[in-house]
């Protein structure tokens, strides 16, 4: 796959930033030999925690941070051509607009500036204001707008030029739940119509229902990319929620499973399973193979010991689970080869320490 | 905006004070007595001897004979009193009152929202170069055309060579703007640049005597101010060619404009260069 691929919208190449200390300031390497490839009409989500070079990343494809080395496209056209920002919306995080601009006159500003015929621009204000539910406040100045019909307004903003690829850097920060979902909606239906979205939020749980693709970006590198069922695919097992006998404990209720399960000895239940107690209100059974017949053998077992079912579910890890845990693993590891290193710095010096003069 | 509104206003009140006051009678009535007998009160012009040029004295008193002021005189008086003050203080204050629309246009999540448009970014910052000569433009039209159409309407003089004041104004206000401009792009520090834009301009204070200043110097310091005073913008003495073109009185040299022009389009030269290759 070259890197102007036309079923590409996003395409990046070894791409590296490093912002310059200047004045003794610490330079810094944002993006390190960052390779990806956004394809065309798919919701992409670029995931990371703070510092990790998502908004960087942003930037230097919207051409507004140079990149160090490595290369960049965006619908096949090298970032640096200004043209290659003809097709594209972007959604800024705390974007500002002229307090003294009418909603109407920021779009036909935006607008103008997206190289659009003013009757054009105006038919299509009025379209979009209509679209995220601005139309009602379209003369009104943005002074007096709050932040949720900010980042509305800002949505329509990004969309007046009718974008093949749209940036949203939190698109939904500040907005109350109903309008979360009026933007999700709206996302989903502007990918029905071919669009790229390519999304940067915090919001996993938002990320997670709308995204195609996501990527988790550390330190400026990509450790995971891939599908978000891939990501979020179900864990190994399942999971069985007990309602609570009232004549009986938590205690007694692992002691009489565990008789059940080792009165079977033909399966390898017993060696599968285990007891979650800690919540005594609603005690839990895990099964930990993705058998049907174990879990059904299990049901049937359970049944048969007068305990009551109220719940099974297959085993099932979320964005945000997966996210944390694949930043934890990373922070981890590069603890370990701190204290490594750290270690083997000490040794060395005791080392010098002990060699005689 | 609020500051540039603001500007208006005092603009207006200012030349409607001046519509007002020439219509009061006594200056209604000085005006006529000017028109008439001329008034002897002018302390630079004295009346000399077309032959021998001798400044001529009272036969009764021996005092030296002043010449009386003419109208046109008057009218210059005026204008040579708005276009300074205008000058001055319509600068600075212009300066101070542009400061928003520099901040703004730099302020994260508007200027990478500029950014993202299919506009190069040399035609953005021209567009907003452009945008901000055009308020102070239009701010000098309306001051300086109100006052000069009151006095001229009022006299009968029409004086065209006060509207070059407008020009001027115009181009030294640019000319002390690219230092902030520069500065701003550089730094992002509104504040600094406001600084350095005031201190250029006071900086060109000193300059401008330099023939006291350069005799008290060494050799090293008096070539390093003469070198300052050809390298930074001349603010005051262009201030001096204007009036000296608004009396009609002949200009000896337009270098310190030139210069002043010239100092303007490096900065902008560097602060273009520095706008298209940072990160914002």
């Amino acid at each position: 796959m070259t890197v102007t691929d036309s079923s590409l919208a996003v395409s990046t190449r070894d791409l590296t930033k490093r912002y310059s200390g200047l004045f003794g300031k610490r330079s810094v390497l944002a993006l390190d030999n960052l390779s990806l490839d956004v394809h065309r009409g798919e919701i992409f989500g670029l995931l990371g925690p703070n510092g990790a070079g998502k908004t960087t990343l942003l930037k230097i494809l919207l051409a507004v941070v140079k990149l160090t080395s490595g290369s960049a496209t965006l619908l096949g056209k090298p970032v640096q051509d200004w043209n290659s920002r003809r097709n594209i919306g972007f959604l800024p995080e705390n974007h500002r607009f002229p307090p003294f601009l009418t909603a109407m006159g920021a779009l036909e500003t935006y607008g103008q500036l997206s190289c659009l015929q003013t009757a054009y621009v105006q038919s299509r204000a009025n379209l979009l204001l209509e679209r995220v539910g601005l139309a009602q406040w379209k003369n009104d100045r943005i002074k007096e707008f709050s932040k949720g019909m900010m980042q509305r307004l800002g949505i329509a903003q990004a969309l007046i030029n009718d974008p093949e690829v749209l940036f949203l850097d939190e698109p939904t920060d500040g907005v109350d739940p109903i309008g979360r979902r009026e933007i999700r909606d709206l996302l989903t239906t502007l990918q029905k119509e071919g669009k790229t979205i390519f999304l940067n939020s915090h919001l996993l749980s938002e990320v997670e229902m709308i995204c195609d693709r996501v990527a988790i970006l550390h330190q400026g590198k990509i450790v995971r990319i891939g599908k978000v069922s891939e990501l979020t695919r179900r864990g190994t097992g399942f999971r069985i929620e007990l309602e609570k006998a009232f004549d009986s404990n938590v205690e007694s209720l692992a002691h009489t499973l565990k008789q059940i399960l080792i009165s079977h000895p033909e399966s390898d239940l017993f060696s599968s399973v285990t007891v979650d107690s800690s919540r005594p209100e609603s005690p839990t059974v895990e099964l930990a193979t993705d058998s049907v017949q174990d879990l059904n053998q299990l049901l049937d077992c359970l049944r048969s010991a007068g305990l009551l079912i109220r719940s099974v579910q297959p085993k099932y890890t979320s964005l945000e689970a997966r996210f944390i845990q694949t930043i934890s693993d990373l922070d981890e590891d590069a603890g370990k080869i701190i204290g490594r290193a750290e270690a083997e710095t000490r040794s060395s010096a005791n080392d010098e320490a002990e060699k005689p003069t | 905006m609020k500051i540039t509104l603001g500007l208006f206003v005092v603009t207006t009140i200012a030349w409607l004070m001046l519509s007002f006051a020439l219509s009061l009678d006594v200056v209604e009535g000085s005006i006529a007595a000017v028109r008439i007998f001329g008034l002897v009160d002018e302390p630079t012009q004295f009346v000399r001897d077309p032959e021998t040029g001798e400044v001529i004295r009272d036969v009764e008193t021996g005092n030296l004979q002043r010449q009386a002021l003419s109208l046109d005189s008057f009218v210059i008086g005026i204008n040579r009193f708005v276009f300074s003050l205008a000058y001055i203080f319509g600068i600075l204050i212009g300066l101070f009152a542009t400061m928003p629309l520099v901040t703004g246009f730099l302020e994260q999540g508007r200027i990478d929202l500029l950014l993202s448009k299919p506009i190069s970014r040399t035609k953005l910052l021209a567009g907003h170069i452009a945008g901000v000569l055009l308020v102070v433009f239009l701010l000098t039209v309306y001051l300086i055309g109100g006052v000069w159409f009151v006095i001229a309407f009022k006299t009968g003089i029409w004086q065209f060579e006060f509207l070059l004041a407008i020009p001027t104004i115009t181009i030294m206000f640019a000319v002390i703007f690219s230092v902030v401009l520069t500065t701003s792009v550089a730094s992002r520090s509104t504040g600094l640049a406001l600084v350095l834009a005031y201190g250029t301009i006071f900086v060109s204070a000193i300059l401008a005597i330099r023939d006291q200043i350069v005799p008290q110097l060494s050799e090293f310091w008096g070539s390093l101010f003469v070198g300052m005073y050809h390298v930074l913008p001349n603010y005051f003495e262009v201030m001096q060619i204007m009036t000296q073109l608004a009396s009609k009185e002949t200009v000896t040299s337009f270098y310190p404009f030139v210069s002043s022009v010239l100092f303007g389009i490096t900065l902008y030269v560097f602060g273009f260069i520095i706008f298209s290759r940072r990160d914002f």
